[in-house]
């Protein structure tokens, strides 16, 4: 059955880019509220229940989690108390974490690791930053402070190693260079707060953003004055946009109406797909890099769900 | 702009080694001269209009008041570029209380003059501090709506005092004025009753007088009634002016209420909720900033932001929670865990598989490897028409993969040992050049192998630039050999997996 249960409540789920059956989920207690946060390993099998391949408790809640693209081993978790866990999944637990970066002085919201550069990622908090880290430096390489509030995710270009989205409550995304002093690009996208940016995997001036206004945008940086397309149909707050790995124009989205949502933005109906099988907000959404059309989503209901787009994320 | 070597405004940390970084970009600027602008940047002309409003915008007294992130960030908003904000903040000259009011200065009036400024100045600068950040006409009409509201308390204060003095009078005043009354006329009549043959000239003036005296208390008497009388009249005045008061309290109350049960409902907290503000306007996060404080619980974080539809249904037991931690428990729940690394100078591990290639970079291999080189120029055109035909092919990548690494040890090897740090298979594009030497220990752990597992010390400027014209170098020398088609090509397959930190123990194991 492809569902577990988590003891916390679920804020994000991430497949690992090296094993297809391997999915890193992270849960914070008490909504998040305050609380302890655990963040578990799990193994999809074939015809069995989804088990777990460790877990690792963390004195605050796990607000979102990113795999190392350089180390199979190597999962980071982005602790609420502003600091960067990172475990290694070939030591047994009592070793790890093997490292906690802790330099941002409010809640850490979300961690991207660059698929193009594959020792350096980015972490976004609620102090207004976003950090480059690489793995071997105990200290951060440079920060990035531009936005007038929370900057809640931030997502690297998929073909340019240098370049980064930032999406932030201030109501901009920017699009960054590391090689530059500051941000090259503010794109004010929405009149509310901007949840989560996604770079287009096969267009890599197209970007996806979601927001507090219960909308998606489709933004084109070279025209980014009037967004390509904009995407409806969600009852409340865009929580996380991702585009797919397979599928240009695809992409899918999770919100706080509960429901899972797939869209083709090139098309004239744009919602593809929609699951409605969390009975709490759903808060985090990820697609398969190595399955095509695999997908998990992970929300306040205390439940992740894996299951293959097109058939019910219910069923076995 | 392609570079900015010394860009005008900063707002992101200056490491001290940015400070390096100008030798290093000057180097790298020649060689961005071949590749095309990025697009990731902004390319637009200064627009005058924009610009003219702007600053027009920042000379509004009450924006002066305000912090200025919260300027930058209200025209960010409106969509100026950075550029243009920046010239409008140059074109407005930030004001100091003395200068503002921009007087010839006289040493005789020099002084005085000054003062009578300062104060009004000063003035104005409190009342515009007070409702920060809301440029918006809702802050004006509140400050009305606040002498508005005042006056109303003051008249009922006067009329609170006018009852009161009636009162006073009335049950202290006049009942004492009555028996001061009573005792001369009694006294009258005792002295009448002593003195009516001695004196009854006497006797009679007295009794007048006293009876002139009692009428001119009684006029006094009626005079007082009268105005206990108006007293009256304005005390009910005043009651009804007290519950038309009531009933704005009673809707105001209820209003705030409303609220609060949103605001509770919605959480003032989590930031996962983004609930009502007290006021409508934007920056919805002025007020969750200046209305919270942090502390150690969740719910002071960040956004009290407007919602557009109204708040989505949480959960009961988060409402409990909320609740339950804005009275200051602490759930019960919670356990003290220590998640600090045991070790922290762990090393980190040696990956046992290669990064597996992403499907839409193997679409692409395939796609280049397919078709004629393409012009440098078209680095960024668009891979959405080469890819829909291939992505079910993507399937196939894997054996494709398994050759890679035997190949790619090969060519790897032909290299010796260097890495770049993009994949230079796609010939159509130009690696990106090295960045600057912001980031150079970080580019000399991923280049060049590593002494040791950590370098827990810093490296000096010196090794910095020396390190930075090394690699610099040795990336040139690299896009070289695969801009020259090198070996890869001539299999079909030209992917190279990303690079990593090589470490000591896997130098046969590189991936370039």
């Amino acid at each position: 059955m492809p569902v577990f249960k988590t003891p916390f409540n679920g804020y994000s789920v991430k497949f690992s880019p090296f094993y297809e059956h391997r999915l890193a989920v992270g849960t914070a207690q008490n909504f998040g509220i305050l609380g302890n946060g655990r963040l578990h390993i799990l193994d999809l099998n074939p015809s069995q229940p989804i088990s777990q391949f460790a877990s690792f408790d963390t004195s605050d809640g796990v607000y979102d989690v990113a795999w190392s693209e350089s180390h199979d081993s190597l999962v980071l978790a982005a602790v609420a108390d502003g600091s960067i866990k990172l475990y290694d999944l070939s030591l047994p637990p009592t070793s790890n974490p093997i490292r906690s970066l802790h330099e941002h002085t409010r809640e850490t919201h979300s961690i991207d690791y660059n698929p193009t550069r594959p020792d350096s990622f980015l972490s976004s908090s609620w102090d207004d930053t976003v950090k480059l880290w690489t793995i071997d430096r105990p200290t951060s390489v440079r920060t990035f402070k531009e936005h007038a509030y929370c900057v809640y995710s931030s997502s690297w270009n998929p073909r340019h190693a240098d370049v980064f989205a930032s999406a932030s409550g201030d109501c901009t995304v920017r699009v960054w260079d590391v090689r530059e002093p500051g941000s090259t690009m503010i794109i004010p996208g929405h009149e509310f707060e901007i949840l989560s940016v996604d770079w287009n995997k096969y267009d890599d001036c197209i970007l996806a953003t979601g927001s507090v206004d219960k909308s998606i945008k489709i933004w084109d940086v070279r025209n980014y004055r009037v967004p390509m397309s904009v995407l409806n149909g969600h009852g409340y707050a865009v929580r996380k946009v991702k585009f797919s790995p397979h599928r240009g124009s695809l992409l899918v989205s999770c919100s706080y109406d509960m429901s899972v949502c797939m869209w083709d933005y090139m098309v004239e109906d744009a919602l593809v797909g929609r699951y409605d099988h969390h009975t709490e907000f759903a808060v985090g959404v990820d697609m398969s890099v190595l399955v095509e059309g695999l997908m998990a989503s992970t929300g306040w209901d205390e439940l992740v769900y894996v299951w293959q787009h097109g058939t019910d994320p219910r069923a076995q | 702009m392609a570079t900015q070597s010394a860009p005008p405004s900063n707002f992101s940390d200056q490491n001290p080694v940015s400070e390096v970084a100008k030798p290093a970009s000057e180097v790298h600027q020649d060689a961005k001269d071949i590749s095309p602008p990025s697009v990731f940047v902004n390319s637009e002309p200064i627009r005058e209009d924009q610009v003219q409003n702007a600053v027009k915008f920042l000379s509004h007294p009450k924006v002066k008041g305000s912090p200025v992130m919260y300027r930058r960030s209200f025209l960010e908003r409106k969509g100026l570029t950075k550029e243009e904000i920046d010239e409008a903040f140059r074109r407005v000259p930030d004001p100091t209380p003395t200068v503002s009011t921009g007087q010839p200065a006289e040493d005789g009036q020099l002084n005085s003059s000054k003062m009578q400024q300062q104060s009004p100045t000063q003035a104005i600068q409190p009342a515009s501090n007070t409702p920060i950040g809301t440029v918006s006409k809702g802050g004006t009409s509140a400050l009305y709506h606040l002498g508005w509201q005042q006056a109303l308390l003051a008249v009922g204060l006067l009329a609170i005092s006018g009852a009161g003095t009636a009162l006073v009078f009335k049950k202290a005043i006049v009942p004492r004025l009555k028996s001061w009354i009573r005792k001369v006329v009694s006294e009258e009549d005792e002295d009448l009753a002593n003195k009516t043959n001695s004196k009854p000239s006497l006797a009679e003036e007295a009794a007048a007088a006293a009876k002139s005296a009692a009428a001119a208390a009684a006029d006094v008497a009626r005079a007082s009634q009268d105005m206990l009388i108006s007293k009256n009249g304005e005390k009910q005045y005043f009651e009804e002016l007290m519950s038309l008061l009531g009933v704005q309290v009673q809707e105001m109350k209820s209003m705030s209420n409303a609220i609060r049960n949103l605001e509770g409902k919605t959480s003032i907290s989590g930031q996962e909720d983004h609930g009502f503000s007290l006021n409508n306007s934007k920056p919805p996060y002025a007020n969750g900033k200046s209305d919270f404080t942090p502390s150690s619980a969740r719910p002071v974080s960040p956004p009290a932001s407007v919602e557009p539809s109204g708040a989505p249904p949480h959960p009961k037991s988060y409402m409990e929670i909320m609740a339950m931690v804005q009275r200051g428990e602490r759930p019960s729940n919670i356990r003290d865990v220590n998640d600090l690394p045991p070790n922290p100078n762990q090393p980190v591990p040696t990956p046992s598989l290669a990064p597996r290639p992403k499907p839409w970079e193997v679409g692409q291999v395939q796609n280049s490897s397919n078709q004629a080189l393409q012009s440098q120029d078209n680095g960024f055109t668009q891979m959405n028409g080469n890819n829909s035909a291939p992505w079910w092919q993507q399937k196939q990548s894997n054996n494709v993969r398994i050759n890679d690494i035997e190949s790619v040890d090969e060519y790897s090897a032909g290299s010796s040992g260097a890495q770049t740090i993009d994949r230079p298979i796609q010939r159509s594009w130009v690696p990106p050049q090295p960045p600057p030497v912001a980031m150079a220990e970080a580019a000399a752990a991923i280049r060049q192998p590593k002494k040791s597992t950590f370098q827990s010390e810093p490296l000096t400027d010196d090794q910095f630039l020396a390190r930075s014209s090394e690699l610099t170098n040795e990336l040139q020398r690299v896009t070289k050999i695969s801009e020259s088609g090198g070996i890869t090509e001539a299999n079909g397959e030209s992917y190279v997996p990303n690079t990593e930190i090589q470490t000591e123990e896997s130098n046969s194991y590189v991936e370039a």
